[in-house]
């Protein structure tokens, strides 16, 4: 196990998990001085039913002080100033955030708001701007996928000014994440299996980034176990209880690693896809991911190859000849994705030529892949990729993910 | 592991470790709203030299700093008291523990008295509820940390104090304080947070998130407290010890699997001493035991001590035999190079006979005592009539 | 019990001074050579400026564009509105990113740089002090300071473009 020159860690938010975790959050709120709660959600996840679940959970000891589920798909500056009054006016004092990103990146943002009095959120946002605590904020995802339940980002987009606010700052990590296994249980198959290889990529990206540190490498290091052990199955088998816990569990071990140690490439082309072609963040991080392996095999190959004991287990291990750990480690994820195609009966994409929206029209043109590639440059992410990234290595990844061949690894300018 | 049964995992610091970790001060606790820091160290455990790094990496920040250093081993709550009156006086706005052991305890107990705004730090005892976050409260662990700077308690005076709220929200480990004068303080510290996490590593209940501290810090200690021991020049091995010791606090925070750690804090109280040695004498009639019940847990230990390759190429029957042996190894090498510094038994401690019979006393009043004690009578205990 | 007040550390701080006006000189002297810096300055807002230096109190370099044209502005962070600011953490720790003991990369990936701005800016300028540090520094220097080393660029690029920025930064123009 390597120790960096120099790194930092943190991760201060309260995990509670279980079957019954919800019905800890009454004791949790009393135990932090908390009497009535706001829920923001979303319509979808209202439709779902998990709503009513976690209303019924609180029952005993605590007052809620109203539940928003206007939550759009993208979070929205208009709805958070909304929501902040909401929460005044029902003199509420702690937040419970019941959803994905969107609805954890609002609650964030109305927390700022409702904590510092704010007018303006945009006063909030550069590095260093908060530095006191905020309101409680309960965190109960209903994927097991982006791990927000424990990242210190929140990213409100102020829709009449076309702006993108990002807030950075450990103020903003929940007080307490509730891994609860009736939050995962309707999740479709395909949503299963696409948030899932998120997850993935969180474990696999936080293991071979420039940041990775020890304890964010044993948290991607038991993500990927349980995460190579449960997805297939669980996206077989949606009722399969023990395996929903095991992948919220794995997600947001995975969340911690890569809020820590960062990501690379494969989110750095995957938000580029997602800007200019709309595809979910989750589909682009299954077809990236072996993609994002092949590119930094000859810096990181020793580091990848050690994913293999994890994800295979002993067996596999040994058969393997140590120099070819980190290639199979690749075939095992692409192995993954072949499955979960297979599972959801196509509708899991392996390559983007695949990826088709509701109509059924392809959503990424080979056409467009240049444009993808130029995005990439203006993408954060890059920063904390092992080895170096310009317009045509993008493109040359991207349209290997296209067609689903593997990299031509030779064509990688090599320092 | 089994995560039918719920669980819950706190570990409320950020860790910052490695070079010029210290320089990074000034941005941490300004990000803390927080600009006039009071200093609880100890000229005599802590040593001048360290106390003049952490002054030195404030350079240029314009800062003014307070430096209580006269904590001593014997601290109490009247010391407590005395700072409180320094801290409100001077308006500090959070607390730097510089040490380990009765320093952080004592910054632990200061925290609490200022944050809860107690009109005497005497009136605090283990009963007194903390219910919200305290102030802003940063430890910096010397080699004489003990493991238990970042956990959930304090002692002060025999009493125990228990809260997640006293943990720091900020722990800084810096390759030139962390390097210690004698072998001895680091096996010491290295015992303890070995033992202590291995016997949370091995519980049948643990979870995921406790395990991932618990891991790295097996890990760390089995690959480098020896040379940490032998080359005590080396940065790079301490620093990884240290690294350990601080993660021992978050997983003993984490767990009810504690009788090592238990017994290690009864000898401390009572004869003071070091945890570490007492953790490091039961850890074999400990695993004992446990190989005994459930040698599949012990097995499972042989991933961190030997490392990937050795555990995949071992037969799953040959797993726990394996890491007895390797464990046997790694506590060999280090008594053997301290050459009886550190005793091995509680007859070469020097235990006197009558403090054995207080020792006892404690003990059986546990829920475990009957079991505690045979654990002490195979480590020698028996031989000192109580 | 003692109180102390914080003393300076007045040679670390002329070290990362000069060598923070010498990497303002040299960024100025780049834009004027390197098509790929002229590139990216190119992409940026006409009056686009950053800074670079270090907390908690400097000391700073500001380079930005006026009138198409790339200048050093001089160390004085109020000299005009900046649009981002490369901060680093301390001044001990811009001694190890200036003195080459530790790359951008590996500095920004160890929390002790941070970016202040929007990211396509910072990976721009990023971009921008890459390609510089390869004109200024040897061979075996610069391959620490960046990801990787461009091997790819011709040999008259490397040469023309270090003589000229060479040159224009000690001359200044
Ligand atoms: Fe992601």
């Amino acid at each position: 196990m390597i120790l960096p020159d120099y790194y930092e860690f943190c991760c201060r938010v309260k995990i509670v998990a279980g079957h019954d975790a919800l019905e800890k959050i009454p004791a949790l709120l009393a135990e932090m001085g908390s009497k009535k709660p706001l829920i923001i959600t979303d319509k979808g996840v209202a439709a779902a039913g998990l709503v009513d679940i976690v209303v019924n959970a609180l029952k005993e000891g605590v007052t809620i002080g109203g539940v928003a589920d206007n939550v759009p798909p993208d979070s929205d500056l208009k709805v958070v100033n909304q929501l902040a009054g909401l929460y005044r006016d029902n003199a509420c004092d702690a937040i419970i955030a019941v959803g994905g990103g969107s609805v954890m990146d609002t609650a964030k943002g109305v927390n700022i708001v409702v904590s510092e009095n704010a007018t303006d959120l945009m006063a909030f946002s550069g590095a260093g701007a908060l530095n006191r605590r905020l309101k409680t904020l309960v965190a109960v995802p209903t994927t097991a996928g982006t791990g927000s339940e424990v990242t210190l980002v929140a990213v409100i987009k102020d829709h009449e000014k076309h702006l993108k606010m990002a807030f950075t700052s450990y103020f903003l990590l929940p007080s307490v994440s509730i891994l609860d296994s009736r939050m995962t249980m309707t999740m479709p198959p395909f949503i299963t299996a696409m948030t899932g290889m998120d997850a993935l990529s969180h474990a696999v990206e936080g293991y071979y980034c420039l940041q990775k540190n020890p304890l964010s490498d044993a948290h991607s290091l038991a993500a990927v176990n349980m995460i190579h052990q449960y997805l297939p199955s669980v996206t077989k088998n949606p009722a399969d209880k023990d395996g929903r816990l095991a992948m919220a569990v794995s997600a947001c071990l995975a969340g911690i690693s890569f809020s820590n140690s960062m990501v690379g490439i494969v989110h750095n082309l995957g938000h580029a896809t997602g800007s200019v072609c709309g595809v979910p963040h989750g589909i682009c991080m299954a077809i990236l991911l072996p993609y994002g392996l092949e590119y930094n095999m000859h810096k990181r190959g020793e580091t990848i190859a050690e994913l293999l004991l994890p994800m295979a287990g002993e067996e596999v291990y040994r058969k393997t000849p140590k120099a070819e750990r980190a290639e199979k480690v690749v075939s095992l994820i692409r192995q993954m994705n072949q499955d979960l195609n297979e599972i959801t009966g196509g509708r899991h994409a392996r390559y983007f030529s695949e990826v088709k929206d509701r109509d059924g029209k392809q959503m990424v043109p080979r056409e467009i892949l240049p444009e993808i590639a130029k995005a990439a440059l203006l993408d954060g992410a890059t920063i904390y990729n092992p080895e170096d990234q310009d317009y045509e290595e993008n493109l040359l990844v991207l349209e290997a993910a296209w067609e689903g061949k593997p990299l031509d690894r030779n064509k990688i300018k090599k320092g | 592991m089994n995560l039918t049964n719920g669980f819950a995992f706190t570990c409320p610091f950020k860790t910052n470790s490695g070079n010029k970790a210290l320089e990074h001060l000034p941005v941490e606790l300004a990000g803390l709203n927080a600009f006039k820091p009071l200093i609880i160290t100890s000229r005599e455990l802590a040593g001048p030299k360290a106390i003049g790094t952490l002054i030195n990496a404030f350079g240029d920040s314009g800062m003014t700093i307070g430096v209580f250093d006269d904590v001593t081993e014997t601290a109490d709550l009247n010391v407590v008291e005395q700072i409180r009156e320094i801290f409100l006086k001077g308006q500090y706005d959070v607390i730097i523990a510089l040490g380990g052991g009765i320093i952080v305890d004592v910054a632990k107990i200061l925290n609490l008295a200022v944050s809860l705004k107690v009109a005497d730090a005497r009136q605090l005892s283990p009963a007194t509820a903390i219910r919200d976050p305290l102030g802003p409260f940063v430890v910096i662990p010397t080699a004489a940390a003990t493991g238990m700077e970042t956990s959930k308690y304090a002692v002060l005076s025999g009493k125990i104090f228990t809260s997640v709220h006293l943990m720091p929200g900020l722990v800084v480990l810096d390759p030139r304080l962390t390097r210690a004068k004698d072998g001895k303080t680091v096996a010491e510290a290295g015992f303890a947070a070995f033992g202590r996490t291995l016997e949370a590593y091995i519980a049948p209940d643990k979870n995921p998130f406790m395990d991932a501290y618990a891991f790295t810090a097996l890990r760390f200690i089995r690959e480098n407290l020896a040379s940490a021991v032998n080359k005590r020049c080396n940065k790079k091995e301490s620093l990884a010890v240290a690294n350990a010791v601080a993660m021992s606090g978050c997983v003993i925070s984490n767990t009810d699997q504690n009788m090592l750690h238990r017994l290690g804090q009864v000898f401390q109280n009572t004869v003071h001493v070091h945890p570490g040695i007492i953790i490091g004498m039961c850890l074999h009639p400990f695993l004992d035991d446990c190989m005994k019940k459930d040698s599949s847990r012990i097995a499972s230990l042989l991933l961190p001590l030997a490392g990937d390759d050795k555990y995949a190429a071992m037969p799953e029957a040959g797993r726990a035999g394996d890491a007895l042996r390797d464990l046997c190894e790694f506590s060999y090498e280090i008594y053997r190079s301290l050459k009886g510094k550190i005793p091995r038994t509680i007859t070469e401690a020097g235990i006197q006979q009558y403090l054995m019979k207080d020792i006892f006393d404690i003990i059986n009043q546990e829920p475990d005592g009957a079991y505690l004690r045979t654990v002490i009578d195979r480590v020698g205990g028996s031989s000192i009539k109580a | 019990m003692r109180e102390i007040h914080a003393g300076g550390k007045p040679l670390k701080k002329a070290y990362v001074a000069i060598f923070l006006w010498f990497t303002g000189r040299a960024i100025q002297a780049a834009a004027k050579v390197d098509k790929e810096v002229q590139k990216e300055f190119a992409a940026l807002p006409d009056d686009f400026t950053f800074a670079l230096g270090c907390l908690p109190n400097g000391p700073w370099m500001v380079v930005g564009k006026e009138k198409g044209k790339v200048k050093y502005f001089g160390g004085n962070l109020k000299c005009r509105p900046v649009h981002l600011r490369l901060v680093i953490k301390s001044l001990d720790a811009a001694f190890l990113i200036l003195s080459f003991q530790e790359s951008t990369a590996l500095a920004t990936t160890r929390n002790r740089l941070m970016t202040d701005g929007e990211v396509p800016y910072a990976l721009s300028v990023i971009r921008i002090l890459d390609i510089v540090e390869v004109y200024l520094l040897p061979k075996l220097i610069a391959s620490l300071a960046v990801k990787r080393y461009p091997s790819w660029w011709s040999f008259s690029r490397k040469l023309a473009g270090r003589v000229g920025v060479y040159t224009r930064t000690l001359l200044g123009f």
